[in-house]
């Protein structure tokens, strides 16, 4: 589905590319028409039809291929000719004049699109979330790409280092112009914009709505303005910004606004797992789910249910109840002796209507029924809604409030069930515990609002710069429990290392004070030890000499180094 | 499945060709009407049909009126520049009717599988 989508998007490009090629063309078909009108001084039903019909397919064919300001002018002329047409009448001077304006404005417009480079080298992302890309890359493959243009060169440096920290990739411009030929070159993940520049006092907001209208879409974009003015803001919010900051900028709350922004991207569709023993019901009822943006996964055979359930951890299981090998009640009673499962939503796909029947399978723990035949909006929205409870509530369970984090009874259960499974392969596992220097302090001078603000800051550093592979936990107040995977101790220690530079570097406000924060850290390899326990306390132990050296430092497990 | 569709502009009509190949239909373009009904011959499998309303000589609507005068039994489907309403007040047996714009993409896909499920 997707790849066909992208497809499309890559041919409309092209498309789009022809069309600004032949505006020219098709411009002067227009003047040529407005020429013969003028020149005959009795109106002629062919050469206004033509007129008309001129300015109607440039309007058509401008609105269909997104650009609305072309057809809004195009709009005019065909709305002029229309009248000529109804009246009988001839051009004369006052009329001459609309259509010359119509023309110029046509022209201008045209040259504008002339200059932005439509046969971009890559297609505009597609808005889905592609599986698979778990593995998200080491700092720079993954982390979002962000445009900052600003016409102060400082404040374009200083927010540019800043946001580096969180582990965004910058790019920096200091004119709207270059910005724009970039962006449509590749259009970054989100826009930093300043108002006001030397053009004009709103030439940052005009070039953002431009550069929407060329690529058809709404670029995720914040706002930056040196001052608070209601024009501004009509400007920003015009240009689809719903954003809005006033200088100096917090890279702090920059960073959580294009969090914000870039959220929906990373949102992962709901996982449903669907086990049935008729291939072709379950490729149906698959279908139905993934047209609805689920990603399903279907096993015919009841035997091999758990193994599946293990790798494809689903929100939901779709079971049908009757199945030769075993019936769905006896499925669900075997999920449900895995302890990991017993809140697993698991809905039954049955004909059965019988009450007493539904209800007797109602107590082996399932959620609900559906009967067969499904009507498709019944089943996504029954499985969609269930699973999503589940999602908030498995969420509300394990993630800590303020950092979104795992909590520490989850992230001991993950790290637990990660040690179990990779026991086998011999992969190799890196445990770092990590803990603020000096923050009692931080919240006695500060405020705890202060101290949450740089516990928000850490969790946001290690959730950008971390892969999505590994499992990053607030295990403490201001202790933070990491497993890296794959990773030699070498590359742990580099990592955190770089890691603890960065945030050292970012700067925290409290009012009128400014004060930096620092970590402590301390690894332990898992090659080295037998028992989750005995990891985290070599961690630990490393934790302890790091902050004895004088903490702002990454200790290596003696065993381990 | 084959469409056919008639646009006497080539690029709307590759670009709603490229939104039909993108659901797995084969566009059949005609430039005009003229054109349409010669390809209406040689294709006699085409299921459906998509016109643009305003052309030379034949207007798109013009286009259906004739249809119906055969009792051609093809859905149909007009695309206009403005506004639907006032297309379909001028003929109410035409049943649907959209807008050329940049929703062309979401918009055509979704009446094409709407109306051929219906058949």
């Amino acid at each position: 589905m997707t790849q066909t989508s992208s497809n499309l998007q890559v041919k409309i490009l092209q498309l789009r590319a022809n069309f600004i090629k032949q505006l020219p063309k098709r411009l002067l078909e227009v003047e040529e028409c407005i020429k013969q009108a003028e020149n005959s001084t009795n109106y002629d039903e062919l050469i206004m039809g033509d007129l008309f019909r001129a300015f109607h397919s440039l309007k058509g064919a401008s609105s269909s291929f997104g650009f609305d300001k072309l057809a809004e002018e195009a709009a005019i002329g065909e709305h002029l000719a229309q009248g000529l047409i109804t009246t009988s009448a001839v051009m004369n001077a006052n009329r001459s004049r609309v259509l010359a304006d119509v023309i110029e404005q046509l022209n201008l417009e045209m040259e504008e699109l002339k200059q932005v480079d439509l046969s971009f080298d890559r297609p505009y992302r597609s808005p889905s979330f592609e599986m698979g890309q778990i593995n998200r890359g080491w700092q720079e493959q993954g982390a979002p790409l962000i445009y900052i243009c600003d016409d102060e060169t400082e404040q374009v440096v200083h927010l540019d280092y800043q946001l580096s920290c969180f582990g965004y990739r910058i790019q920096r411009f200091t004119d709207v112009e270059s910005f724009e030929a970039t962006v449509l070159k590749q259009a970054p993940d989100a826009v930093v914009m300043d108002v006001h520049f030397p053009q004009s006092s709103i030439a940052g907001t005009e070039t953002l709505r431009r550069v929407n209208e060329t690529l058809g879409r709404q670029l995720p974009a914040i706002v930056l303005s040196g001052q608070d003015s209601f024009a501004g803001r009509l400007s920003a919010f015009r240009a689809g910004c719903r954003s809005y900051f006033t200088k100096p900028a917090r890279p702090l709350e920059l960073a959580a606004a294009l969090d914000d922004l870039l959220k929906n991207k990373h949102v992962e569709p709901l996982r449903i797992l669907i086990v049935d023993d008729e291939p072709e019901v379950a490729q149906y009822h698959s279908l139905i789910l993934e047209d609805a943006g689920m990603l399903v996964q279907q096993v015919h055979e009841p035997a091999l249910a758990l193994d599946v359930l293990r790798n494809f951890s689903p929100d939901l299981i779709l079971i049908d109840v009757y199945m030769p090998e075993c019936t769905g009640q006896e499925l669900a009673g075997i999920i449900r002796m895995v302890p990991e499962y017993l809140g697993m939503p698991i809905v039954y796909l049955s004909s059965e209507t019988d009450r007493k029947k539904q209800f007797s399978a109602m107590q082996v723990g399932v959620e609900g029924f559906i009967t067969k035949p499904v009507v498709p909006s019944e089943l996504v929205s029954a499985v969609a809604l269930r699973a999503e409870r589940m999602r908030t509530l498995r969420r509300l369970m394990t993630r800590d409030s303020l950092t979104g984090l795992f909590n520490h009874s989850s992230t001991k259960e993950i790290i637990e069930s990660a040690v179990s499974q990779v026991g086998r392969t011999k992969e190799n596992l890196i445990m770092v515990m990590l803990d603020l220097d000096y923050f009692k302090k931080v919240n006695d001078k500060h405020g705890h609002l202060a101290g949450d603000q740089v516990l928000v800051a850490l969790s946001r550093v290690l959730k950008h710069r971390l892969r999505n592979t590994d499992v990053i936990g607030r295990y403490g107040g201001e202790e933070f429990a990491i497993l890296l995977r794959k990773i030699s101790i070498e590359q742990a220690y580099e990592l955190i290392d770089t890691l603890r530079e960065d945030f050292s570097k970012i700067i925290f406000s409290s009012g009128a004070e400014q004060f930096t924060c620092t970590f402590s850290a301390g690894l332990s390899s898992f090659a080295h030890y037998g028992s989750v326990e005995e990891l985290i306390g070599a961690a630990d132990v490393a934790l302890y000499q790091a902050k004895k050296d004088g903490r702002n430092r990454v200790n290596v497990d003696r065993k381990s180094q | 499945m084959k469409i056919l569709v008639v646009d006497d502009d080539a690029l709307a009509a590759e670009m709603v060709c490229a939104i039909l190949e993108s659901g797995n239909y084969q566009g059949i373009v005609a430039e005009n009407v003229m054109e349409a009904f010669e390809r209406l011959q040689q294709h006699p499998e085409i299921k459906m049909i998509i016109s643009d309303m305003n052309m030379p000589l034949i207007s798109g609507i013009e286009f259906f009126q004739e249809l119906k005068k055969q009792h051609s039994t093809l859905p149909f489907i007009l695309l206009t520049g403005d506004d639907p309403t006032t297309l379909l007040t001028l003929e109410p047996a035409l049943t649907h009717c959209l807008t050329k714009d940049f929703a062309l993409t979401e918009t055509l896909p979704e009446l094409v599988a709407n109306v051929l499920g219906k058949n």
